[in-house]
């Protein structure tokens, strides 16, 4: 029933892939939503504070409280800005980071997952197109500040996309494989967070920059930059580059939960519960960072990654590949 | 001619085309940079999917990254660094005729060229192994390429690649001092 690229072209298959695109949306929303409300209420037990807790028992609904008055908002173009980009920016940032999601093997029986060849590179490969809608987003407002936070992103993210692609090299040698499903598999004995550990580090390090998590969260620096790219939207365009972000760390979470943490692999609970924890606490450790880190300064960002991170990396290359022929 | 049959990869195949060739038309209609470097970013991911088509998803994906991803943001980085004011429509001269003149003919030249292949044929053209030893997927087989048969070349190519990198930086640094 799965395999739809090669069939003819029935109505029946044509609602087998709406379905399973709005299912994969509807799930995708409801963690996005909620990952929302748990950023809020973690960072305000970090700072001893109650966060939100008037909608819904809890402040449970709060997200879609928010959601809602996004989406009703009036969508307002600058006067001086280049209407076509800037209406279209936010779409090409949150396109990929929706389709990213298409190799994320969320349960032990692949359900909406495409077991692609080159799982890794696809999800790297599309993670950087949603670069062009920032900085689309960010030169068409006809804004200081939005084209220093665009200019910044698109540096911040292409710099660290190198060392996250080495890092994942590590795992990918140890698997022998860049399918998501087959380098799961392949760590049915041994998680590679073991003998990954360096690689893992650096893919953490990385994936916070790629994110735009606080350590590196310079391109929306609120205490400089007001908004960053984001200054000049409101309404739902904004909603839709808050939407990216927040559905790039479930990705990224989905990844990491993949490639070092043995993915649906776990005892007593099914495959998509683990799967689910395992993501959740990389989600958790990029709130848990943002309540505890400062922000880095930005001349030192580009040394970090080029001069520090790439090293080290392509080191955890050489070691693996070594490593693995030693034992074979 | 007999309809083709409306497979998935048929409508795909479509649906590609036109984005490919709208957007290399749009590109070519524009009168800003930064919209030409945006269309051309859809070329680029046109071009991946029909690679995709192709069972080369590695081919594909890597275009993606490289082209769809780091070109587009670098001629958008160079667009958005620069001014550019208002672009006034080029009036018609020698230089437009030739250029017509030339895209007309690789037109007919292209036109020739794939009718007098007989593409029916194209199996016994470029022969394929029937059971290769790295299956199916394409990973292996342009590893398996690129190691075994064509590991000189790909070793030059990379040196060279790496000169001009290299030039590239002391010629950039030449100027600061």
């Amino acid at each position: 029933m799965f395999e739809w690229l090669n069939q003819p072209f029935t109505p029946m298959t044509v609602l087998g892939m709406v379905i399973g695109g709005v299912i994969v949306l509807s799930v995708i929303l409801l963690v996005v939503a909620y990952s929302i409300y748990a950023q809020r209420k973690i960072l305000a037990a970090m700072h001893l504070r109650i966060g939100p807790n008037r909608v819904g028992p809890f402040g449970l609904f709060q997200s879609f409280a928010d959601i809602l008055k996004l989406l009703l908002k009036e969508d307002i173009v600058p006067a001086k800005a280049d209407k076509a980009m800037f209406l279209i920016g936010p779409m090409i940032t949150y396109v990929p980071s929706f389709m990213v999601l298409a190799v994320i093997p969320y349960t032990a029986t692949h359900l909406f997952t495409a077991e692609l060849n080159v799982g890794v590179l696809y999800y790297i490969a599309l993670s950087s197109i949603s670069v062009i809608g920032v900085v689309l987003g960010a030169w068409a407002s006809n804004n200081k500040y939005s084209i220093i936070g665009g200019l910044r992103s698109a540096a911040q993210l292409i710099s660290y996309e190198i060392p996250l692609a080495l890092s994942i090299l590590g795992v990918i040698l140890m698997a022998g494989s860049m399918n998501i499903v087959e380098i799961v598999e392949a760590q049915k004995n041994m998680w590679f967070i073991v003998p990954q550990i360096i690689g893992f580090s650096v893919f953490i390090i990385a994936a916070m920059a790629e994110l735009s998590r606080v350590p590196f969260d310079l391109p929306e620096a609120e205490s400089e930059l007001v908004a960053g790219y984001s200054t000049e939207y409101s309404g739902f365009r904004f909603a839709f580059y808050m939407l990216a972000e927040y559905v790039y760390i479930t990705a990224m979470g989905g990844l990491a939960a993949a490639l070092y943490l043995g993915g649906w692999e776990g005892p007593l609970l099914p495959g998509w519960a683990w799967y689910g924890i395992k993501a959740g606490l990389f989600i958790f450790l990029t709130f848990w960072l943002q309540g505890t880190f400062p922000r880095i300064r930005n001349t030192l960002l580009m040394t970090f990654s080029w001069k520090v991170l790439i090293p080290i990396s392509i080191l955890n290359i050489i070691l693996t590949a070594i490593i693995k022929i030693a034992v074979a | 001619m007999a309809f083709p049959q409306l497979t998935g990869q048929m409508i795909a195949f479509m649906l590609i085309s036109l984005v490919v060739i709208g957007s290399a038309v749009a590109m070519l209609f524009t009168r800003r940079v930064i919209y030409m470097a945006l269309m051309i970013g859809g070329v680029f991911i046109g071009v991946a999917g029909i690679y995709v088509l192709l069972n080369a998803d590695f081919i594909g994906m890597a275009q993606v990254l490289i082209y769809a991803g780091a070109i587009t943001i670098l001629m958008l980085f160079a667009i958005m660094l620069t001014h550019h004011g208002h672009q006034e429509q080029t009036p018609v001269n020698g230089h437009t005729i030739f250029s017509v003149v030339a895209a007309g003919g690789l037109l007919g030249l292209l036109y020739w060229g794939f009718n007098t292949v007989d593409w029916a044929k194209w199996q016994s053209m470029s022969p394929k192994t029937d059971a290769p030893e790295w299956g199916t997927s394409s990973v292996k087989a342009v590893a398996n390429s690129i190691y075994t048969q064509y590991t000189i070349p790909f070793e030059l190519v990379s040196v060279i690649l790496i000169v001009a990198l290299v030039g590239a930086v002391i010629l950039a640094r030449k100027e600061e001092n």
